[in-house]
């Protein structure tokens, strides 16, 4: 087991210099930031200036090299438009995202799960009908247009609710309720149809036929043998729910992290793009590696397979 | 009490047969209605030049928010009534139909067929491969995908392509890690020693035993990604990276009227509707072959 996870921490270390080199290289695809932070009436030494005062008229690879170098000493840079330094932007912005994602994000899968299995236990029954609804309402209504409506029926024509803003516990309510809305349906969905697979199994029928409770053969016998997919899934939406979450802070003005990646990415303003990237990376693949080692822990079968 | 048992069985017989037939009713409009609702919506796609009644980009600023047709002040010439410029609601859904259909229909055959490929052989070939394919998927899968998107908007501007370069370079990965498990799993059943004590070649093995068995995991996967690509076309129109003018598209839509939801709550309403409804139907039809598929699942 120490031998796996030993493994899968080098593979990410990895696979996030690799996401770091690539996004380094892709926001310099993207434009010149010098003759986007110039006015229209400098002059090409003007703008060379500029290029050289930001470092920008190295080689790429000189860039890259001083950029990783930086990184390892945990330097993030400087914002490009505000000379400040990113550290303190993200410091402002990552708490007010992790305040919002993660009661939003563990509310969702407790929820989730809960109604994931009751629905499959009960198949066919009115409360798997009303999960079913409610998956299927979820999955296909546009997160943004859902909170959109939101507002229009709970702030603008019954003024319950607060627009905007992050002061008060009732600030909380439309953000979250949104973000659960759009993260629950497919992770209810996956662990339903899983639960029916595996209800369907033989050692299942056999758990029965032996006589044991039905609690015990389903959230015991069921449901760790259907914790499997779900738990990959868990991974995947992740970056969904990032995507998610810049959506949701735009539409309710959040000072968040995704906030800012708008902000910076229509302004060129690589560093705090980086930075962004940077500390999104590092949530996502160290929650995937504790998935991995979940998974491992559920199934033996993977961990000796994997190492 | 002996006399009572007959009756109360035939009750329950009776009840039972009236569930059946109400579920049997639900199930058959279960499936045509949102069979109806996509055929109708590919056909407006099609031949949105010849439905649609007005010009969805001509701006007429003397009827600008005028409201539904069933609402005061409702003309019948704007069935849903009009934009914050005067533009027509209804034509612009039905040329939004467009941008919306392809750009899912696209992107799914491109990111199932890649993801289906490397995810069956990672899971069966195991070892460096499979290392190596989950690493990079790993990385897919924890880029913001809306990054990629922005970026991509930037660096070659807005458009059809972008939407659909963005959508399935890390699209796949979602496909390869998931087929990637089954794959795994179904490497391991008897059947598959089986093929390889019998001398099948890996090749055989992963496309004759393997891939038919996570076809059903495939296509529940594939028509859950119809609604998802569309919902996320739809978001990234929203922010104004997708598809972008003069080409209407529903996301960019219901940004539109975002501006307007005190006095033009009709701008944002349609468009997420018809999100709504085209994603549902998808959604349906999934699972309504996924019970065809799979009568494993109906037995239960």
């Amino acid at each position: 087991m120490v031998r796996f996870i030993i493994i899968r921490l080098l593979q990410c270390i990895v696979a996030f210099f690799g996401i770091l080199i690539i996004t380094f290289l892709l926001l310099r695809v993207s434009g010149d930031p010098a003759a986007l932070l110039a006015s229209p009436n400098f002059s090409p030494e003007q703008v060379q200036a500029i290029r050289v005062e930001l470092g920008l008229d190295k080689s790429w690879g000189e860039q890259l090299g001083i950029y990783l170098n930086q990184v390892a000493h945990g330097n993030l840079g400087e914002s490009l438009l505000q000379k400040k330094p990113v550290i303190t932007k993200i410091g402002d912005a990552l708490p007010n995202t992790l305040k919002l994602m993660v009661p939003s994000f563990v509310l969702a899968m407790i929820l989730a799960f809960i109604l994931g299995v009751l629905a499959a236990t009960y198949r066919d029954s009115w409360w798997d009908n009303i999960v079913k609804f409610l998956a299927v309402l979820g999955q296909a209504l546009p997160g943004f247009w859902v909170a959109i409506m939101a507002v229009l029926i709970f702030s603008v024509q019954l003024q319950w609710l607060p627009v905007a803003g992050m002061d008060t516990p009732a600030n909380y309510i439309l953000p979250v309720s949104t973000i659960v809305f759009f993260t629950m349906p497919g992770m209810m969905r996956l662990v339903r149809s899983t639960m029916l697979d595996v209800l369907d199994s033989e050692y299942i029928k056999m758990a029965r036929i032996k006589g044991l409770p039905e609690r015990t053969v389903i959230w015991k016998h069921a449901l760790r043998n259907a914790l499997i997919s779900p738990l990959t899934i868990i991974g995947m939406l992740l970056p969904g729910v990032v995507t998610g979450a810049v959506i949701t802070e735009q539409i309710f003005n959040w000072p968040g992290m995704g906030r800012l990646l708008v902000e910076a990415t229509f302004a060129r303003d690589f560093p705090v793009v980086q930075a962004v990237v940077i500390i999104t990376a590092i949530l996502v693949l160290g929650i995937n590696l504790l998935i991995d080692i979940s998974y491992a822990w559920v199934d033996p079968q993977i961990r000796f397979q994997r190492t | 009490m002996l006399s009572t048992l007959p009756t109360a069985k035939t009750k329950t017989k009776k009840q039972y047969r009236g569930v059946t037939r109400v579920t049997r009713v639900i199930q058959k409009l279960a499936f045509w209605v949102p069979l109806i609702i996509m055929i109708a919506m590919i056909i407006l796609a099609i031949f949105a030049n010849f439905i649609a009644p007005h010009d969805p980009n001509l701006p007429k600023i003397t009827d600008r928010y005028t409201p539904p047709v069933f609402m005061e002040g409702g003309k019948s010439e704007y069935l849903l009534g009009t934009d914050q410029i005067g533009r027509d609601i209804l034509s612009r859904l039905i040329y939004g139909a467009r941008v919306s259909l392809s750009v899912s229909l696209l992107v799914i055959l491109i990111t199932a067929a890649i993801g289906t490929m490397l995810g069956i052989a990672a899971g069966y070939s195991g070892g460096r491969a499979d290392a190596i394919i989950m690493r990079v998927v790993d990385m897919a899968l924890s880029f913001p995908g809306l990054l990629l998107a922005m970026l991509l908007a930037v660096a070659i501007g807005p458009g059809f392509t972008t939407v659909v370069l963005a959508l399935s370079i890390l699209g796949w990965a979602g496909y390869a890690r998931m087929i990637r498990g089954e794959a795994l799993r179904i490497s391991q059943s008897d059947f598959v020693a089986q093929a390889r004590v019998n001398g099948a070649s890996g090749w055989r093995i992963m496309t004759r035993h393997i891939f038919p068995n996570i076809i059903n995991s495939l296509i529940v996967l594939m028509t859950l990604q119809v609604g998802m690509m569309i919902l996320a076309e739809a978001g990234l129109s929203y922010l104004g990276l997708g598809i972008t003018v003069p080409t209407p598209s529903w996301g960019a839509m219901v940004s539109d009227g975002r501006a307007n939801l005190d006095n033009a709550w009709w701008i944002s309403l349609f468009p997420g509707v018809c999100i709504g409804l085209v994603v549902l139907s998808g959604n349906f039809l999934g699972d309504w072959i996924r019970d065809k598929l799979d009568p494993r699942l109906r037995q239960l």
